[in-house]
C-alpha cells in the first residue's frame, strides 16, 4: 500500500495538466455562486413577507441552517452528480486507452495500490470541492449566527457522497477504454442511485413493504439529507462506507481482470 | 536470470503460448523471433508480470513470478510494443515517477534519472512534455523508463519500429553498450523481440524463434549461420510460410481472426 500516495500524486497532476480539471472548479464554483445567491434572496422575501404579515410564528420557525444552507447543499449535491463523472471517466479508461496500464501492471504495484491511488486522487478532488461550497456558509456566519455543527455536518454530507460518486465513477471507468462510455455508465449509475426513492414512491406493487426499504436504503438521499439536518448517525456514515467499499472492490476486481484476459 | 518453465497461455480454445521453455543467463541479449501472433508478446507479458500463465512459470533474477511476484517485477525492465507515455508529463516528472512506483529509493533516483537521460541521449529534452516529442524521442524515452530503475532484466518489444534508419542505430548501440560488462561485471540480461533481422544479426549472440505458440529455434546465433543460410532462410524455413514455394502449391495453412494458424490435415509439419 506504500505507493498509494504516488499513484494519487500523479492521476493529480494530470488533472491539473488538462482544461478538464480547472473547467470543472470554475464551473462548480460559479454554480455554487449561483445557487447561494438565489437561495440568499429566496430567503431574504421569505423574512421580508413574514413581516408584512405579521406571521411572527413562521418568523421564528426561520433559520438560516434549514431554510438557506440546506437548500444550498441540496443543489450542490446535485451539481456534483453532473461533475464528478467528467472527473473520473478517465482514471483507469484513460490509462487502458493511452497503454500505460501496461506500466502500473508490470511495475511491482499491487492492484489495491492503483485503486487505492486512484480513488485518493478523486477523493481530494471532491475535497477541494467541498471548500468551495464551505465558503459560502462561512460568509453567513459573518451576517447571520447559523448553528456551527449542523453546518459542518452538511458539508460532511457532500463530502461523503462526492466519495461515493468518485468510487462509483472508477468502477464505471474501469471496465471500458473509452472515456466517454465511462462517463455514460458513472452517469446513469448516480442518476439511479438518485432517484431510487422517487422509484419506491410510485406506488408500484411492493413499494411500501421490504423491497421500497431497501429501494430507499441504498439511495444516497436519505443519508445524505439526514446529515444536512444535523443528525449524524452511524447507520448512515455506515451506509457511504458501504458503497465507497462495495464500489472500490468491484474496481479491483474489474482492474485485476486484465490479468486474465 | 531469465528461466521460463513450460509456460503455456490460452485463451478459451486459443493456445497462444504452448508449452515454452528457455533460460537466459547473465549478460545474454536473445533475440526473440516469431511471425506476428506467434506468441511473443504474449510471452514477454508472462515473463514481465502482466499477466500470469495459464500453465506453468517463470523465474526473473531467481524470484517466481508466482511466488515473489512484486520482486521479479522489479526486476524487470520493460519496454511494451505500445509506449506506456504520459503525453501530458515532462520526461523527467515521468521518469521519477517510474522509478518511484518501481521502489527506488529517494537517494538513488536522482541519479538512476540522470544516468537513463544520457544513455538515452534525451538530456537535451528533459524538461519538455513528452507529448510534444518526436517519435524517436518518445521511443527513447519508452526505453529510458525500462532502464531507470536499473534492473538486471530488459524486456524490450520491437524497440525499433518505427523509427528512422539512424535512430534505429542509435537504439541498437544504445542496447548493445547495456549488456556489454561494466567493470568486468556483465550488466543487463536482455530479451528482444523484433521483425528486423538484421537487427538481430547486429546485436544478439542467441536467437529463439517461435512459430504458433511453440518454441521451434534456440540456438546461438554463430551455429544458425555457420553453414552459409541467412537468418531470413531460417525465418522462413521455421514458420514454414514458404517464401519460395513455388506458384499452384497448396497454401500453407488457414489462418484464423487472431492470425494463427488452425491445425488442418494439409499442415506442413516443420
Amino acid at each position: 500500500m506504500k505507493h498509494v500516495g504516488n499513484v494519487a500524486g500523479r492521476e493529480l497532476r494530470g488533472l491539473f495538466a488538462s482544461p478538464v480539471a480547472y473547467g470543472v472548479l470554475s464551473l462548480f464554483a460559479v454554480l455554487a455562486g449561483f445557487f447561494f445567491i438565489l437561495g440568499v434572496a429566496w430567503f431574504a422575501d421569505l423574512v421580508m413577507r413574514a413581516q408584512q404579515f405579521q406571521a411572527f410564528d413562521v418568523l421564528a420557525d426561520l433559520n438560516l441552517n434549514d431554510r438557506l444552507i440546506a437548500e444550498f447543499y441540496g443543489s450542490m449535491s446535485v451539481v456534483l452528480l453532473f461533475l464528478i463523472p467528467g472527473i473520473t471517466m478517465g482514471l483507469f479508461a484513460a490509462e487502458k486507452a493511452k497503454g500505460t496500464q501496461e506500466l502500473l501492471l508490470t511495475s511491482p504495484l499491487t492492484i489495491w495500490d492503483i485503486v487505492l491511488g486512484k480513488f485518493l486522487a478523486g477523493a481530494i478532488f471532491v475535497g477541494l470541492l467541498v471548500l468551495i461550497v464551505g465558503l459560502y456558509p462561512a460568509l453567513l456566519f459573518h451576517y447571520g449566527d447559523p448553528e456551527l455543527g449542523k453546518t459542518f455536518s452538511g458539508l460532511l454530507g457532500i463530502l461523503l457522497i462526492g466519495w461515493t460518486y468518485v468510487a462509483i465513477g472508477a468502477f464505471a471507468s474501469s471496465v471500458t477504454r473509452n472515456q466517454v462510455i465511462a462517463f455514460l455508465i458513472t452517469f446513469v449509475l448516480l442518476l439511479c442511485l438518485l432517484l431510487l426513492p422517487a422509484i419506491s414512491e410510485l406506488g408500484v406493487a411492493g413499494s411500501a413493504g421490504p423491497i421500497g426499504e431497501i429501494l430507499r436504503y441504498l439511495s444516497t438521499s436519505p443519508h445524505f439529507e439526514a446529515l444536512v439536518k444535523g443528525l449524524v448517525d452511524t447507520a448512515d456514515l455506515g451506509y457511504f462506507v458501504l458503497m465507497i467499499g462495495t464500489f472500490l472492490v468491484l474496481t479491483k476486481a474489474a482492474v485485476e481482470s486484465a490479468r486474465w484476459r | 536470470m531469465i528461466e521460463a518453465k513450460g509456460i503455456t497461455k490460452r485463451y478459451g480454445d486459443l493456445v497462444a503460448v504452448d508449452d515454452v521453455s528457455f533460460r537466459v543467463e547473465r549478460g545474454e541479449v536473445v533475440g526473440f523471433l516469431g511471425p506476428n501472433g506467434a506468441g511473443k508478446t504474449t510471452t514477454m507479458r508472462i515473463l514481465t508480470g502482466f499477466m500470469p500463465p495459464t500453465d506453468g512459470t517463470a523465474e526473473i533474477a531467481g524470484f517466481d513470478i508466482f511466488e515473489e511476484p512484486l520482486a521479479a517485477r522489479r526486476s524487470v525492465g520493460y519496454l511494451p510494443e505500445n509506449l506506456p507515455l504520459y503525453p501530458e508529463m515532462t520526461v523527467t516528472s515521468y521518469l521519477d515517477y517510474v522509478a518511484k512506483i518501481h521502489d527506488v529509493p529517494r537517494r538513488q533516483r536522482r541519479d538512476g534519472i540522470d544516468r537513463a537521460l544520457e544513455r538515452c541521449g534525451l538530456t537535451e529534452v528533459r524538461a519538455r512534455v513528452i507529448g510534444n516529442l518526436s517519435k524517436g524521442f518518445r521511443q527513447r524515452v519508452g526505453l529510458a523508463q525500462a532502464i531507470v530503475h536499473d534492473p538486471p532484466v530488459l524486456v524490450l518489444d520491437e524497440p525499433t519500429v518505427g523509427l528512422d534508419p539512424l535512430q534505429i542505430q542509435d537504439i541498437r548501440r544504445l542496447i548493445v553498450e547495456l549488456a556489454s560488462p561494466r567493470d568486468g561485471e556483465p550488466q543487463h540480461t536482455v530479451i528482444l523481440s523484433t521483425h528486423i533481422l538484421p537487427e538481430v544479426a547486429a546485436i544478439c549472440r542467441r536467437v529463439i524463434l517461435i512459430n504458433d505458440g511453440r518454441k521451434t529455434v534456440d540456438s546461438p546465433l554463430s551455429d544458425l549461420t555457420r553453414e552459409g543460410h541467412s537468418l531470413e532462410e531460417l525465418f522462413a524455413r521455421e514458420t514454414a510460410q514458404d517464401l519460395t514455394a513455388p506458384l499452384g502449391r497448396e497454401a500453407p495453412a488457414q489462418r484464423d481472426a487472431a492470425g494463427r494458424r488452425s491445425e488442418g490435415p494439409g499442415e506442413p509439419t516443420p
